[in-house]
């Protein structure tokens, strides 16, 4: 026995920092829970990443042929439509399966969770950082969809993976809050689903938002995801435009959801533990 | 250092704002807020409890559903902070959590060793140095290269009981002594069981089972309405409990 740790309840932990911490000290299991979730999707199925793919890929095929043929819409500029849309989907997928992967890993774990000392933040975390490894393979068909009509990827692609870090910290936090509902409400699920669902229609995946009224302009641009599509949109494919003001939503909505998501955590998780 | 202590819990309370109808929707949350008939009132789980437990020696908690048992063992796990008091745990504590609550069933007998090890606080390399020891004492080795839901419940239960008690822990936290498996197995699985709570480590034990209380713990407490009724001796606090429960 070297070192014996010890515990003590009278030692106060502050909020955030010691939870960040934890998910440091605990990146064995961090990691270990990221390849359990991608070798459960990848390792075993028959057609393997493709198949993980075939979800966005088929999604962007159905928008394309509602979107392109039968209402004919054409992007301002010429821009084409298809990587425009692909783009969308990707970056869609990758927050609603970070958000509803961690607050499902935690509702569910709730058998461990209630009885080992395992901060559940760490399941959040890994479920927004395999969220973003399937992001990262996805940009392969972007890639070549760019490719049909003969664009490349941007010399500034490397910019995505900042955005992929805002993601993640955005995701972790908010599917710390969902967690929480999910447990406190046996019926918050399906009010979820709806909200998730508006705001789905609220990001500009398959229209371009100079379609839209200068007042519901306004209001979209509000939504954090729509700043997110936009810079990943201009900085990969060079198909869409992105401000000053969508840098500034970006890094802004994932720090608040990040700290905030933390920090609401840490004050309800043990009283929900205590009811569980 | 037999007498060295692990656990010190000095009146520690848990006490959390419930709502009296006990609502668990969002409809009639939003409803009942509405109208203003949201009653909270405030629950004490654990009231005041203070016990110590010292290496090798094998603590029983007993009492009736709802008694406190359960979040006391939370609390003493560290995934629960008591709202007042303080508890202090001394090294590695291991609980004997439901079998295979860890598991994920397309993973493979092996993954799922080094997954479930490192949730119960070892690390993932330490793990994969005791894959075949645990493989063999769970009589799994042929199987530690499937996907475990291939395996019967009882191979699932084998599997979780040998990662579970692969090493022996500074305190070890029980919730029911666990028989599992097939006559032989679970024969096993109770000597190791044994062989823990004697092997140097303190337990804390809860159990409705009150010929176990008496026969493996060294003291016991009786819990009522998170309060600590009678505290000592096994055989007294059975009888108190048992006078209660009869009255």
């Amino acid at each position: 026995m070297s070192t014996m740790q010890v515990y003590d309840s009278s030692v106060r932990q502050i909020p955030v920092i010691s939870q960040v911490k934890s998910i440091y000290e605990n990146r064995g299991l961090l990691r270990l829970l990221v390849v359990r979730d991608l070798t459960v999707r990848y390792k075993r199925s028959v057609i393997g990443v493709w198949w993980s793919l075939l979800n966005p890929l088929f999604t962007t095929a159905v928008l394309y042929y509602v979107f392109n043929t039968v209402f004919k819409s054409r992007l301002p500029g010429g821009a084409p439509f298809l990587p425009y849309l692909l783009s969308g989907v990707l970056l869609i997928t990758l927050f609603n399966q970070g958000l509803t992967m961690g607050a499902d890993a935690i509702a569910t774990g709730a058998g461990v969770l209630t009885k080992v000392y395992i901060r559940p933040e760490i399941f959040a975390a890994s479920a927004s950082i395999s969220s973003a490894i399937n992001f990262l393979i996805g940009l392969v068909p972007l890639t070549i969809v760019l490719g049909i009509y003969h664009r490349t990827p941007t010399w500034r692609f490397p910019i995505v993976l900042l955005v992929i870090f805002c993601m993640t910290l955005f995701t972790t936090g908010l599917s710390l809050l969902l967690a929480i509902a999910y447990i406190n409400f046996d019926d918050s699920r399906s009010l979820i689903n709806i909200f998730l669902m508006a705001l789905q229609y609220m990001t500009p995946i398959f229209y371009p938002i100079t379609l839209l009224g200068p007042h519901t302009r306004d209001v979209i641009q509000l939504n954090p995801l729509y700043s997110f599509l936009q810079i990943f949109r201009h900085e990969f494919g060079n198909v869409g435009v992105s401000t000053l003001q969508n840098w500034e939503i970006m890094i802004g909505s994932s720090l608040i959801a990040f700290v905030g998501g933390f920090y609401v955590f840490s004050k309800r998780w043990p009283k929900v533990v205590a009811k569980l | 250092m037999s007498n060295e202590l692990i656990v010190a819990a000095t009146d520690i309370s848990l006490a959390y704002r419930r709502t009296r109808h006990r609502v668990s929707s969002l409809k009639q949350t939003a409803i009942d807020t509405i109208k203003r008939r949201m009653a909270y009132e405030e629950f004490f789980a654990l009231n005041k409890v203070s016990f110590n437990i010292a290496r090798g020696e094998t603590v029983s908690v007993i009492g009736r559903n709802g008694a406190g048992k359960s979040t006391l063992l939370k609390v003493v796990a560290r995934v629960l902070p008591p709202t007042q008091g303080r508890v202090i745990v001394r090294g590695h504590v291991a609980p004997m959590i439901e079998l295979g609550a860890g598991f994920n069933p397309e993973l493979t007998g092996a993954e799922n060793i080094v997954l479930y090890g490192t949730l119960l606080g070892r690390t993932p390399k330490e793990m994969r140095s005791r894959i075949e020891v645990i493989a063999d004492w769970a009589g799994l080795a042929e199987h530690m290269d499937i996907p475990i839901r291939a395996y019967s419940s009882g191979m699932t239960a084998r599997l979780a009981f040998a990662t579970a008690t692969d090493v022996t822990p500074d305190l070890l936290l029980i919730d029911e002594v666990l028989s599992v498996g097939d006559a032989d197995f679970r024969e096993k699985s109770a000597a190791r069981t044994l062989e823990m709570m004697n092997g140097g480590c303190a337990v804390l034990l809860v159990s409705h089972d009150l010929e176990t209380v008496q026969r493996m713990s060294t003291r016991a407490i009786y819990l009522s309405d998170g309060q600590e009724k009678v505290s000592g001796n096994p055989t007294e606090v059975v009888e108190a409990y048992l006078a209660d429960v009869h009255r």
